[in-house]
């Protein structure tokens, strides 16, 4: 299987070309990249363009897209679903949607593993794995509710993502640890060896998970 | 064939058109009832409709045109003015069809397409002519020489004229979208009875509509509820008439200053039926495109395509949309 596969829930792009043999093409961005001014539409395609380049592929030799629907940016998320459902439907493969918050925590290592990604509005989202299982589905929390809740559960955290980066003085003084540099970006390659995990779905089906309802000011 | 996307404010279209500009399908996924209860565009919620519907509208133009991604040879769509994450949705998905057949992608100002709706369909209008453009995102009149470009002649300052109606609507109790209420309601009433501000601000073309609407919040107040309930039919008729008399004459001095005798009305406003009628008695050849080209749709966008370089495979991967128009 050549699986093609992208995240775009951060102001970070990532893309991964993995292919039939195994081998990985990446695109990882830096940490100073999750921080900055996002640049999804500038970004994606010649990323895509580049991992298949890399791997001597063309679109035609892809088996498969796998998407990070997130939660994350609302506009990056549907400009990397928006993305992955058309490149799928002109190819007439399956889309494979993986949670963002789950890719992120396949970078962590420990027995508890918190990823957390910016929420903006001085807010999280938040999801606890151990091993494999789930612990706490993703939701959306300011930093002092989620020190709290991880104290309540008296367990030792580790945490990664752009929101651990945002809130990390704050999340350090209540006894999360922050995973050392390098380990903050949803990789391409984790959303690729999800999707063997995650059943494929018609294009058309995939959306964002955005957590939030939409702020409803109108426009005029 | 080219298939054109449009997702700039809250409609989801697509379109497939020939190169010599016949219309095979031009679909339209209207949010409308979505946001009425907003009184206006919301648009988060537009992007996340736009996303929702973008491949199902993409694929029924294919199908309605009786052909598939196959026969398509170049891929429009509109990268903008309008709201930035609405316009994302189909950059992203026309960047990635085009991107995936190898096909070249024609990035189209929104505007643009509004203007040259009039050179497709069954009765093409040649250039060179004068455009008039209102709805309730724009209203500009233009002067079109070559059908690759048009210069704007006069904008409006504040609100476009669609919103006019719409801010009207509201101050009237009626429902969202405005124009057509207004339209059915003003045909009952006097549209001498209340005697509404037309602003003509500045020596050029320019619009204004803000003062209009605030003269009938005033006026609204002045009359008291049941009164102004009671009268509700005049207000309309009065109000629609001060709009419909500064379209008219901005057109009439556009004709008169710039002597072009081929006149275009466009937007969704040119659905209103006195504008409509008033637009005949201009001293030009008046085009009035079918009500499917002036609201807002990928027809247009594909057709304006046409006369543009296109961008080749891979250039435009990088492409962005833009909330603005392109300077
Ligand atoms: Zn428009």
């Amino acid at each position: 299987m050549n699986v093609l596969g992208f995240d775009t829930s951060t102001a970070a792009t990532s893309v991964c070309l993995l292919r039939d043999d195994g081998e990985p093409f990446e695109r990882i961005p830096t940490d100073e990249q999750l921080l900055g001014p996002p640049g999804h539409a500038r970004e994606l395609m010649p990323g895509v363009a580049a991992v298949m380049s890399d791997a001597g592929l063309a679109y035609t030799d892809l088996d498969a897209i796998a998407v990070g629907v997130g939660p994350g940016t609302f506009t990056g998320l549907r400009i990397g679903v928006a993305t992955a459902r058309a490149l799928a439907h002109a190819e007439d493969i399956p889309v494979h949607p993986v949670s963002s918050l789950a890719a992120l925590a396949q970078g962590i290592d420990a027995a508890h593993r918190l990823p957390l990604i910016d929420a903006k509005r001085g807010e999280l989202f938040a999801a606890l794995y151990s091993g494999a299982e789930e612990l706490w589905p993703p939701f959306a929390t300011s930093p002092g509710e989620l020190i709290e809740r991880v104290r309540k559960a008296s367990l030792t955290a580790m945490a990664a993502g752009d929101g651990s980066l945002r809130f990390r003085q704050e999340l350090e003084a209540g006894g999360i640890e922050i995973c050392p540099a390098g380990a903050h970006a949803v990789r391409g390659l984790h959303i690729c060896r999800l999707a063997a995990l995650a059943p494929a779905v018609p294009p058309e089906a995939v959306l964002p998970n955005y957590l939030r309802d939409p702020d409803a000011k109108p426009q005029r | 064939m080219i298939l054109g996307i449009e997702t700039s404010c809250d409609d989801t279209c697509a379109a497939v058109v020939t190169p010599d500009g016949e219309i095979l399908s031009n679909v339209v996924a209207s949010q409308g009832l979505l946001h009425e209860r907003y009184g206006g565009v919301v648009p988060e919620i537009a992007s996340r409709r736009h996303l929702e519907l973008v491949d199902a509208v993409t694929a029924d133009a294919l199908e309605r045109a009786d052909t598939s991604l196959d026969d398509v040879r170049s891929v429009a769509v509109t990268r903008g003015p309008g709201l930035i994450g609405a316009l994302l949705v189909g950059v992203s998905s026309a960047k990635a069809l085009a991107a995936a057949r190898g096909l070249p992608l024609t990035p189209v100002n929104h505007l643009h397409g509004h203007v040259v709706a009039s050179t497709l369909g069954e009765n093409p209008i040649e250039p060179p002519l004068l455009c008039l453009v209102a709805s309730g995102g724009h209203t500009f009149v233009a002067r079109v020489d070559d059908p690759a470009d048009h210069t704007v002649l006069g904008q409006t300052l504040d609100d476009a004229a669609g919103e006019a109606f719409d801010k009207g609507a509201r101050i009237l109790g009626l429902e969202y979208p405005g124009g057509p209420v207004i339209d059915r309601l003003a045909k009952e009433g006097d549209p001498e009875a209340f005697d509404f501000p037309r602003s003509l601000p500045g020596d050029g073309l320019d619009f204004s509509f803000s003062g209009l609407k605030t003269a009938l919040l005033y006026r609204v107040r002045d009359l008291g509820e049941d009164e102004a309930e009671r009268r509700r039919a005049d207000l309309a008729a009065s109000y629609q008439r001060a709009i419909v008399d500064v379209l008219e004459t901005r057109a009439r001095q556009a004709i008169e200053q710039y002597g072009v005798s081929r006149f275009a009305i466009g937007g969704g406003v040119a659905a209103n039926s006195e504008w409509r009628a008033r637009a005949q008695e201009l001293d030009a050849e008046l085009w009035v495109p079918p009500m499917a080209l002036c609201t807002d749709n990928a027809a247009m966008i594909a057709g304006a395509s046409r006369f543009q370089q296109p961008m080749p495979y891979p250039d435009y991967l990088s492409l962005d949309a833009s909330a603005r128009p392109a300077a």
